[in-house]
């Protein structure tokens, strides 16, 4: 896979320095993907050479790609080259221009110092209101200390916040912004996905990046990918993380049957609140039928349960896939002693339960006891 | 026939005469004055009948509201909805005031506020909300329908197009009842109602029942205005006449008509804009420094002359090249009222309270507008900036109940232009959504005057705090005034939780703020869809009806303007973030029963009523946004 290395030597002018060391882009392994693109201040697709930069395993750490600075309108604005780098899913990272070249506003007034970091910031934000602004509107503006108006006008079709643009550039950062967070973020982070290999999705998963972590459990269930080692990794950040629980249930969700309860019974057992309860009702949901011993066993870990929910989760799932299980119904009964909305919550459920005559009795003191609350 | 006081009145009835055809009017007397059109004879060809037609009436409602602009609709709506007999009067053949297809101004809000929007919610949002879903292309004829349809649909409410209120008819202080025209029936309207609000801008039927008003500007002595000149006049904001244009795709000639004023830009302020042209030009701008009412009609030729000496410029100087295929397709008439009474009532407010930020205990409605005073002299002033815009807020005001009825005419309120504020005041609070928060302040509170059989400013002594829970209830934000209702059970909740949390806390539910402000949040959002909520009671609560309030992002403009901004501040479609589908269970006896279930929601406030039933919980399904990928919730109640 290796092709040649290309080592570009810029000249660059000095604050873009700034903006560099995420990753190193030099004398690395280079792949150039020919690509064909929409953007949106073009009717039809532009192609581009996307450059994948990747190390010596294989693993792409970031792509590049030359781009011009302002679309379509070369009266307007001086077009000048600048090469855009994202790391290796698709996060721009930063800018360059060739040497001497410099960006121009309006007018023919010139970028100072600051409106080149405030570019920077621009092209990082991925919710810049340049996302979804159109061109025409961009094309409109002249002046954009405009003011707000009551009647029909406005008097621009484009007013934006001062720190959401540099002000005489909007068109160089329309242009800019949707290549850097445009439709390539999406080819960047395919070619990543088909490319990266076993070890690769593993050093993901345990990324403090929850991109390259849902990037990689993607890949894991697009591939059928459920060993050990790649459980493990997620069992272990998502006790980390739980944003991540639903992405990551949906992974286990699909994988062979032992997998998936292993996973799940662990998260009953061990799992905090959030994990208890997510796997509860993805175990009350799950298409295919365990075997009652299986949710017997579960029992084990009410005395692990603190909360309300849990237990209900918990009360919930036994009704809807395990109802009279003698095991789970021995183990609910002392749950009357509980506080009283955890103690009415497992009444409930024992009411519709098969009882020994001594279980019958503790529902009935319950019952007695509390009669006016239930 | 009875001969009403209005007629027995002398010269004030005199007025009234002046404004209806065929009475008439050699002021000789009282008695003369009888409106009897003995001379209107009807002959039926058909039947060979012949007899008099009769052109009087006189109805009764529960509270009479004037004006169908947004503040007059939020206003009718809350009294109809709050229980009251209501008619809104409305002397266009339209509703929606200024933002009505007769004259098109953007409907807008508190729309940026340090970079986002603080949008008004309640009864203004949801015609908002029932805009998007019906008229996503923005049109402003088909906004008039949307409003029509909002306000018909109300079983209380009686809606009296082309029917101009005229005159007040007096017993004491109180506004009897008010005498109104409806020029399509000819008919004579004597409306009797204990309770009237003026929400027409101008503001004649107050006038005419005495309430104290003021016109032109104050002195910045007066009230400490920053902003305001430093020795009081007679000047009001102009009137706007604005249009659109339409490009053909082919160069189209434009000349202007025989009344067409020159018009050059020489000497005219930076400021003066025309990004945006083709959609019409807010500052080709009249106004007067004496009776702008009296000048209206000199004034909408002169605007309809400037209109078109504009467009000509525009069209012909060559200066914009890229007109060169557009043509005028609507050209207003009417032109856009600014300014002209300002009521007085038992509170004036003023610069300082909005930019002070000043606590009211009475607060019934917010702004956030900036202080946005167009420029004596309007567009015959043109090498001053069209407007000052002397001060953008960071944060919302509020603004007070009593401003909101008059100090000496006992039953009459106001929301809109013409409630009791300076000039400088009105700069900022006079944007539509703000006036639409007064009107559902004084309709809600005309139902409690009803219901207690008190006067408005007895609300204020002694039923604000309900005043505002209604409102609070009825999803109005009230800045720095959380709901604390009473009859609430939710607060009432040993319990409550959600299925999943992605960000917030389901506690904040029952916080009693509807919106995450300030800083802090106030919601709680699930993590994906389906998501539950919950409601546990100790004891089994008696209760028919649950009402949510669910996240229709606030900070993201859904106003109703002809501009189709689609950004991060603008919105045209129906927000992705608000509920779309969703049931509710109770528990009853340990089992959990189905109480309701809604598809196709379309609004912020979502409610589910029911006959009564005995729960210990309550849990609520939500299967479906309008796009977000997890549902966020400020609010949930339960009453019995």
């Amino acid at each position: 896979m290796l092709s040649k290395t290309f080592i570009y030597v810029f000249f660059i002018v000095p604050f873009l320095f700034l903006f560099q060391n995420v990753f190193d882009f030099d004398e690395k392994h280079e792949i150039i993907h020919t690509i064909s693109v929409k953007h949106p201040g073009e009717k039809l697709p532009i192609t581009v050479q996307l450059t994948e930069v990747h190390d010596e395993t294989g693993l792409p750490i970031g792509y590049h790609t030359n781009v011009e600075s302002v679309i379509c309108l070369e009266q307007v604005c001086k077009v000048v080259a600048v090469k855009l780098y994202w790391n290796n899913i698709g996060t721009y990272q930063k800018y360059e221009l060739n040497p001497g070249e410099t960006l121009e506003k309006y007018e023919d007034d010139f970028f100072e110092a600051e409106d080149y970091k405030k570019l920077h910031t621009i092209l990082s934000n991925t919710a810049s209101p340049y996302g979804e602004v159109r061109l025409d509107e961009v094309l409109t503006v002249v002046d954009e200390t405009v003011e707000e108006v009551d009647a029909v006008s406005g008097a621009t079709a484009l007013e934006l916040d001062e720190k959401d643009t540099v002000p005489g550039a909007a068109l160089t950062c329309f242009t800019l912004w949707h290549w850097a967070q445009g439709d390539l973020v999406s080819v960047m982070k395919n070619i990543t996905a088909k490319t990266i290999n076993g070890d690769h999705i593993l050093e993901f998963l345990n990324l403090e990046s929850d991109t390259h972590y849902l990037l990689a459990i993607e890949e894991l269930q697009k591939r059928k990918i459920y060993s050990k080692v790649y459980v493990e990794a997620v069992l272990n950040r998502i006790s980390n993380d739980k944003t991540l629980l639903r992405k990551s249930l949906e992974y286990i969700q699909s994988a062979p049957k032992d997998v998936y309860l292993s996973f799940a019974k662990r998260l009953v057992v061990n799992g905090g609140e959030a994990e208890r309860i997510a796997a509860l009702k993805s175990l009350q949901n799950i298409g295919f039928n365990v075997e009652k011993s299986f949710f017997d066993d579960l029992s084990s870990a009410l005395k692990h349960f603190n909360t309300y929910q849990e237990f209900s989760g918990f009360l919930e799932l036994m009704q809807t896939r395990n109802p009279d299980s003698e095991i789970i119904t021995a183990a609910v009964v002392p749950i009357l002693n509980e506080d009283f909305l955890t103690a009415r919550r497992a009444y409930y459920f024992l009411l519709n339960q098969n009882l020994t005559e001594e279980q019958k009795h503790k529902v009935e003191v319950f019952n007695q006891k509390y009669s006016g609350k239930l | 026939m009875k001969r009403r006081e209005f007629f027995k009145k002398g010269s004030k009835a005199a007025i009234a005469a002046g404004v209806v055809p065929m009475i008439a009017s050699s002021c000789s007397g009282a008695k003369d004055m009888v409106y009897d059109r003995d001379q209107d004879k009807w002959y039926h060809l058909g039947t060979g009948k012949t007899g008099m037609p009769n052109r009087k009436k006189t109805v009764g409602y529960d509270v009479a509201v004037i004006g169908g602009g947004a503040a007059g609709i939020c206003a009718a709506v809350a009294a109809a909805r709050n229980g009251s007999k209501t008619v809104l009067i409305q002397d266009r053949p339209v509703l929606g005031g200024n933002a009505s297809s007769e004259m098109r101004v953007h409907l807008n809000g508190v729309n940026d506020i340090g970079g986002q929007a603080e949008r008004e919610t309640g009864i203004i949002e949801e015609i908002l909300l029932h805009n998007r879903f019906e008229n996503e292309q923005e049109s402003f004829p088909v906004f008039d329908h949307v409003m029509y349809d909002f306000v018909v649909r109300e079983p209380n409410i009686t809606l009296m197009l082309n029917t101009q209120a005229i005159e007040a008819v007096m017993d004491g202080d109180k506004i009897k009842s008010a005498l109104c025209w409806q020029a399509t029936t000819e008919m004579l309207y004597t409306i009797n109602a204990p309770i009237f609000i003026d929400c027409s801008g101008d503001g004649l039927l107050a006038a005419t029942a005495g309430a104290e008003y003021r016109t032109g500007r104050e002195g910045k002595a007066e009230f400490n205005e920053t902003y305001a000149p430093d020795e009081p006049d007679g000047w009001q904001m102009g009137a706007t006449l604005l249009m659109s244009s339409k490009d053909m795709g082919r160069p189209m000639k434009y000349s202007p008509p025989s009344y067409a004023i020159k018009y050059t830009h020489e000497g005219a302020s930076k400021r003066r804009k025309f990004a945006g042209y083709h959609e019409g030009i807010w500052w080709i701008e009249v106004g007067s420094d004496d009776d702008i009412i009296a000048d209206f009609e000199e004034n909408r030729h002169k605007l309809m002359g400037y209109l078109h000496g504009v467009w000509d410029y525009i069209k012909n100087s060559g200066n914009f090249p890229e007109a060169e295929n557009l043509a005028l397709d609507w050209v207003g008439s009417l032109p856009c009222r600014r300014e002209s009474r300002r009521f007085i009532g038992d509170y004036f407010v003023s610069e300082k309270d909005m930019t002070g930020h000043k606590h009211f205990f009475d607060a019934v409605a917010f702004g956030g507008w900036s202080l946005d005073e167009h420029n004596p002299g309007g567009i015959e002033n043109i090498s001053e900036p069209p407007s000052y815009f002397h001060y953008h807020f960071k944060n919302v005001y509020e603004f007070p109940f009593r401003a909101l009825y008059s100090k000496n005419i006992s039953n009459l309120m106001f929301a809109g232009r013409n409630v009791s504020q300076t000039h400088i005041a009105l700069s900022s609070s006079r944007i539509m959504a703000t006036c639409a928060l007064q009107g559902q302040a004084v309709g809600t509170a005309a139902t409690i005057c009803n219901s207690e059989n008190i006067l408005p400013r007895e609300v204020t002594k002694s039923h604000i705090n309900e005043l505002q829970e209604m409102l609070l209830r009825d999803d109005a934000f009230i800045p720095n005034r959380p709901a604390n209702d009473a009859n609430d059970l939710a607060r009432k909740a040993n319990l409550i939780f959600g299925s999943t949390t992605s960000s917030g806390d389901a506690k904040n539910l029952t916080n009693g703020m509807s919106r995450d402000i300030d800083g802090a949040i106030n919601h709680w959002q699930s993590d994906g869809l389906s998501a539950e909520l919950q409601l546990e009671w100790e004891s089994p609560q008696s209760i028919s009806k649950v009402e949510l309030k669910c996240d229709t992002n606030v900070k993201r403009n859904i106003m109703m303007r002809k501009d189709s901004r689609n950004d991060d501040l603008y919105y045209n479609g129906v927000p992705k973030e608000m509920l779309k589908s969703l049931s509710l269970q109770g528990r009853i006896n340990g089992q959990w029963q189905n109480l309701g279930h809604i598809d196709n929601n379309r609004t912020r406030l979502i409610k589910f009523n029911f006959e009564s039933k005995s729960v210990t919980a309550i849990r609520i399904k939500m299967t479906e946004t309008y796009g977000a990928e997890s549902v966020k919730l400020f609010e949930v109640r339960c009453y019995a």
